[in-house]
């Protein structure tokens, strides 16, 4: 009896994530394996014969084998942007935390703005056009840089003021340069919270959608998620191929979850609470 | 070969000034020890020689190089902090060479040095640890080697003892005094422990509120305080100060009385008081002797039997309340009265603007 009064919570809990999470995602796998005339139906039905492999081809292949495109394109705009982010964010949060100066307060202003502010997409495609970066991968790149980069510094300037000036310091004495101290000091003191990072923006970027569809359009530049339309029209929508679409490119993802799982948290809690 | 030479350093954070002029002047392997209540500047001063806090006013001399406007890798120094700042990710072995690489000492002689420094330090077996897996001690010793390997003209300590365990703390204290004699390099040390700075220190620099208030050998300052901090500051316990009035001048010989204390004659240099004037003399709690025909009477507040010494609180008759510290276990009764002589030889004079009554500073 005690045992059901102390874990019912706990249990009707992981009863509703599992139905918010999980029926979901089978939904997806399920439809994967259906053919066109079953899949239309929409249905929370077992599959009707495996028509998996044969979903998949057919993905793959069309429109002159775009997903592949995709995946390239992808996985540049994702390293590269992360990259940056990584590399910028814990230099701007590292001279922010250490460094004050009057211009601080506009600094962490803009820096705000940035989170809260939404993007103005037609004077920003204005802009690249006019530097000649729309519709370039190295556009949509500084895009993806410029919209993360708000949260990506927050992250670390909070982990940052963990680590004691004395380092900062003893590093100073020893002989180091400022590019020293932060990059053979600060940077892998860091690595928890780039972790974090790395992880919460790649797949930030990776399922981005909206992004690329504005700043980056024609076939040769399409990203993963843009594939999703080349299955959905007006009048006609092949749901077993969009649905083996969406499997394909939720993989990457959940791989970089499952292996990075325990260090996002232990960075994202790092720095809340003073040690 | 390098001395260091201050002259008239000042420093201030916007309006506020930290250090306000200071002049002090260390020869080459002498062991300074900077002194003073917590916030007294003690640390912003020796920050100041490192190079990690700008210089406002004065000059900075190491050796013969100016080194107001040089950057802390050239000065010649190394630097041992209170929280050790050893890096986390990094092995004993490479904290300790991390100048070195910096600097781009080859790898052979960069291994030697390491080694040697491990050597002197006993800690040879520690090298492939990780700072995390040290004691407190083995830190500090980290901190110190990392220190050493860099061949430093001066070294300079931040409270390095003040995060360990008393006990290791004697220990550490004796290793220093020890080191620096095999090293022979100058060094300064920042203390608020004045056992450290009494034991460790060739010369002690009182400062206060960002004024050296004394410079000298730890005796000097022990025995003639130029002024009532250094007096109160120097000496544990604390030593005990009461008002009196000048009476009678005659020569050299001073007759004194005050509300605690009878009237009494003491050798003063001439012209150094007037009739009248009012003073304050110290007495070292050790001084205080029990007599039955002492000059100060009080009675007997708390009492701390030690067994080697009693300390007793004394109330006089002002409210004042002195301490004694008496040789050996006393039975002493609290509340009953008891009458102390001081040893007239001891007694330190301080005129009414706190200074030290001394022939070469004659009150006008």
């Amino acid at each position: 009896m005690s045992f059901i009064r102390k874990y019912w919570l706990s249990a009707v809990a992981i009863l509703v994530s599992v139905v918010v999470f999980l029926v979901p995602f089978a939904f997806i796998v399920l439809t994967a394996f259906k053919d066109p005339k079953q899949a239309s139906l929409l249905d929370f039905s077992w599959p009707q014969g495996n028509y998996l492999w044969g979903n998949i081809v057919e993905v793959v292949t069309t429109r002159n084998w775009m997903l592949v495109t995709a995946f390239v394109n992808s996985s540049i705009l994702t390293v590269a942007s992360v990259a940056l982010l990584v590399i910028f964010g814990a230099m701007v949060g590292f001279v922010l935390q250490r460094r004050k100066t009057r211009l601080n307060g506009l600094i962490e202003f803009l820096i705000l703005a940035g989170l809260m502010i939404p993007p103005a997409v037609v004077p920003t495609i204005w802009l690249l056009q006019g530097i000649q970066l729309f519709g370039r991968l190295h556009g949509l790149i500084l895009i993806e840089v410029a919209y993360g980069l708000p949260f990506t510094i927050l992250l670390y300037r909070a982990f940052i003021s963990t680590i004691p000036r004395e380092l900062d310091e003893a590093a100073i004495i020893d002989g180091a340069r400022p590019f020293d101290v932060f990059f053979k000091v600060i940077l892998p003191l860091l690595w928890p919270v780039t972790v974090t990072n790395i992880v919460v923006q790649s797949v930030a970027i990776f399922n981005d959608f909206t992004n690329p569809l504005y700043y980056l359009p024609g076939n040769a530049n399409a990203t993963v998620q843009l594939t999703l339309y080349n299955f959905q029209s007006q009048f006609n929508t092949s749901y077993n191929l969009l649905f083996t679409n969406i499997v394909l490119i939720t993989i990457p993802p959940l791989i970089v979850f499952l292996f990075f799982n325990r260090q996002i948290v232990a960075g994202m809690t790092a720095g809340a609470v003073k040690g | 070969m390098a001395g260091l030479e201050l002259k008239s350093l000042y420093k201030s954070y916007g309006e506020v000034e930290v250090i306000k002029g200071v002049d002090l002047s260390v020869d080459h392997g002498e062991f300074v020890v900077f002194v003073g209540p917590s916030g007294c500047g003690k640390s912003t001063l020796l920050r100041m020689i490192a190079g990690l806090e700008e210089i406002t006013g004065g000059e900075l001399w190491i050796g013969d190089t100016l080194c107001n406007a040089v950057e802390p890798r050239d000065r010649g120094i190394a630097m041992v902090f209170q929280s050790y700042a050893l890096y986390p990710h990094m092995t004993v072995y490479e904290n300790m060479g991390f100048g070195l690489k910096l600097a781009k000492t080859p790898k052979d002689v960069r291994d030697a040095k390491i080694r040697e420094a491990a050597r002197i330090l006993q800690m040879e077996n520690l090298l492939e640890r990780k700072p995390g897996q040290l004691s407190g001690g083995q830190r500090q010793r980290v901190a110190i080697g990392r220190a050493i390997v860099r061949k430093p003209e001066v070294f300079l300590f931040d409270e390095p003892l003040s995060n360990l365990d008393a006990a290791l703390r004697v220990d550490m204290r004796m290793e220093l005094s020890k080191l620096h004699d095999e090293l022979g390099s100058t060094m300064i040390y920042v203390t608020h422990d004045q056992v450290e700075a009494m034991t460790l220190a060739d010369k002690i620099v009182v400062l206060n509120g960002g004024v050296v208030q004394q410079v000298g050998s730890p005796i000097e300052l022990y025995q003639r305080p130029a002024n009532l901090f250094v007096a109160g500051f120097i000496g544990s316990p604390k030593m005990n100060f009461a008002p009196v009035n000048v009476d009678r001048v005659e020569g050299t010989s001073v007759t004194i009385s005050g509300k605690d204390i009878a009237a009494m004659t003491l050798e003063i240099p001439l012209n150094a008081v007037q009739a009248g004037d009012v003073l304050t003399i110290g007495v070292r709690p050790h001084d205080l002797v029990p007599s039955p025909s002492g000059a100060i009477v009080g009675r007997i507040g708390l009492i701390e039997r030690l067994g080697n010494e009693t300390n007793v609180n004394i109330e006089l008759p002002s409210g004042a309340s002195w301490l004694a510290v008496l040789d050996g276990d006393q039975a002493l009764q609290r509340g009953a009265s008891l009458i102390m002589n001081l040893d007239r030889a001891k007694i330190a004079v301080f005129d009414a603007g706190g200074q030290a009554v001394t022939a070469e500073k004659p009150l006008a």
